[in-house]
């Protein structure tokens, strides 16, 4: 991808408004440039030509606000993006949460996926035998995005770099029995996804599943600005149980935030938290 | 005069990167930031091997990092870098630009939007032309562009696409880098 087009912080504030305005999905705490960045993305993508053209489609065409509300948060871009995360996932954390619970214990996905993670996640719970021991839940802005993901088919871009991960995080498994190449495109097992539940969210992540053992929130909070990062933490406090875990992107923190006394590090390069008893 | 130094390299830039940052003092003026193009997946390693001869400590800074002069910014492994309002950094893992994920690019037009003709962009030698369109930004918004003299570039396309897209300030060799960002004034 190169640049094409670039719109200015008026017209990004102006399609902010309307979207809260006639749509009621409330963008105005997103950080500015990533947001900047993806209604270029968008324009150019469904060649709009500039931001009043993609406010005129807006309006004009209800049905493609789903198709917006897809595009709108980042792709992932990387099956099993980290591996030593994915490591760290298989090895400590995914058996110390089964430990102990009675129930199927509850796993969210609080960030907003293109099915990279989860596929990742569900693969991994494959591998342990714990796909039907597990509740998964995964936030979703569309509808659209349930129907990309149930499809199975991933945008994936570079081929190389999704094996390279997997075999970094399973150097004895095989990444081929996953997924089917068909028409120049990826289909993934969507065997692996049957038993998630999709929770339709705004932008605001308002609902929650509860009483929650781990959630992944992976390179999310960086598309946020303070404010939202802070109130999104507490709610994530929230849901979670006494010693759940919160993992984060590599290079987001807790630090500085008023969720931090609530939680203790459990691995620092990895960015897990562990919820405390307060 | 000024409130930034941004830098982009790729292949070939270690080296000049290493000598500029141990030849600037740790009173140094302003924040540099850092785009260069690293493997995806090493996440540790390069900010030690950058700072074993610098006196400016070098952060690879989190999400949301407040910007502070005296210190050099690392772009972080598999993270586009940019300069958000407010003085921060922010960081993204939307796709790749031209194939590089950080782009030069991006750190460059994002770096530019926010400080503007107080900025300095500095292209060194790298093997694609990511940094080009982010230095044309960085000077139609009145900052001052400098290249590597190509002639001095370990691989050579990263400069001479810059100096094809827009007409910069100087074409320096690293020792004449070096001069004019020990005499900068904040």
């Amino acid at each position: 991808m190169t640049i094409r087009y670039e719109i200015g912080i008026v017209d990004t504030r102006n399609i902010i408004k309307l979207l809260l305005d006639d749509f009621g999905y409330d963008f105005r705490d997103y950080a500015l440039t990533s947001f900047k960045r993806r209604l270029e993305y968008i324009i150019t993508l469904y060649a709009l030509r500039d931001a009043d053209g993609l406010i005129a489609r807006l309006k004009s065409s209800p049905d493609f606000l789903s198709q917006f509300l897809s595009e709108i948060t980042p792709e992932t871009t990387e099956m099993f993006r980290d591996p030593s995360f994915w490591r760290l996932l298989r090895d400590e954390i995914i058996p110390e949460t089964m430990r102990g619970s009675t129930s199927k214990p509850r796993i969210w996905f609080a960030s907003f996926d293109s099915g990279e993670e989860l596929f990742s996640l569900t693969i991994l719970l494959k591998e342990l035998n714990l796909l039907d021991e597990v509740n998964v839940y995964c936030n979703v802005l569309s509808e659209q995005t349930i129907q990309h993901i149930s499809s199975g088919k991933l945008d994936l871009k570079d081929i190389e770099i999704n094996e390279a991960n997997y075999q970094r995080y399973n150097d004895k498994g095989n990444y081929s029995l996953y997924f089917k190449n068909e028409g120049g495109s990826t289909f993934f097992d969507t065997d692996l996804i049957k038993n998630v539940s999709f929770l339709k969210q705004n932008p605001l992540i308002e609902d929650e599943p509860g009483a929650v053992k781990l959630i992944l929130f992976r390179n999310q909070s960086i598309y946020y600005n303070q404010l939202l990062t802070e109130k999104i933490f507490s709610k994530l406090a929230n849901s979670l149980v006494a010693g759940g875990f919160l993992a984060l992107g590599v290079k987001e923190t807790l630090e500085n935030t008023n969720a931090n006394n609530k939680f203790t590090i459990f691995n620092e390069s990895e960015r897990v938290y562990k919820r405390k008893n307060n | 005069m000024y409130k930034a130094v941004i830098i982009g390299g790729s292949a070939g830039s270690f080296q000049v990167i290493t000598r500029i940052l141990h030849s600037l003092p740790p009173t140094f003026p302003l924040p540099i930031l850092l785009c260069l193009h690293r493997l995806k997946h090493v996440r540790s390693g390069f900010v030690e091997a950058l700072s074993i001869k610098s006196a400016i400590p070098i952060i690879e800074p989190n999400d949301k990092e407040q910007i502070k002069a005296g210190k050099a910014y690392l772009a972080p492994a598999n993270y586009h870098m940019y300069v958000e309002l407010g003085n921060k950094i922010a960081l993204s893992t939307e796709d790749p630009v031209n194939h590089s994920r950080p782009s030069i690019d991006l750190s460059f037009i994002t770096a530019a939007q926010v400080y503007r003709e107080k900025l300095v962009g500095i292209i060194l030698s790298g093997a694609n032309r990511d940094g080009a369109y982010g230095l044309k930004k960085i000077k139609d918004l009145g900052g001052l562009a400098i290249v590597q003299n190509p002639d001095e570039c370990q691989v050579r396309t990263m400069t001479e696409a810059s100096l094809k897209m827009t007409p910069v300030d100087f074409v320096y060799n690293t020792n004449e880098i070096i001069k004019f960002l020990q005499n900068i004034k904040a």
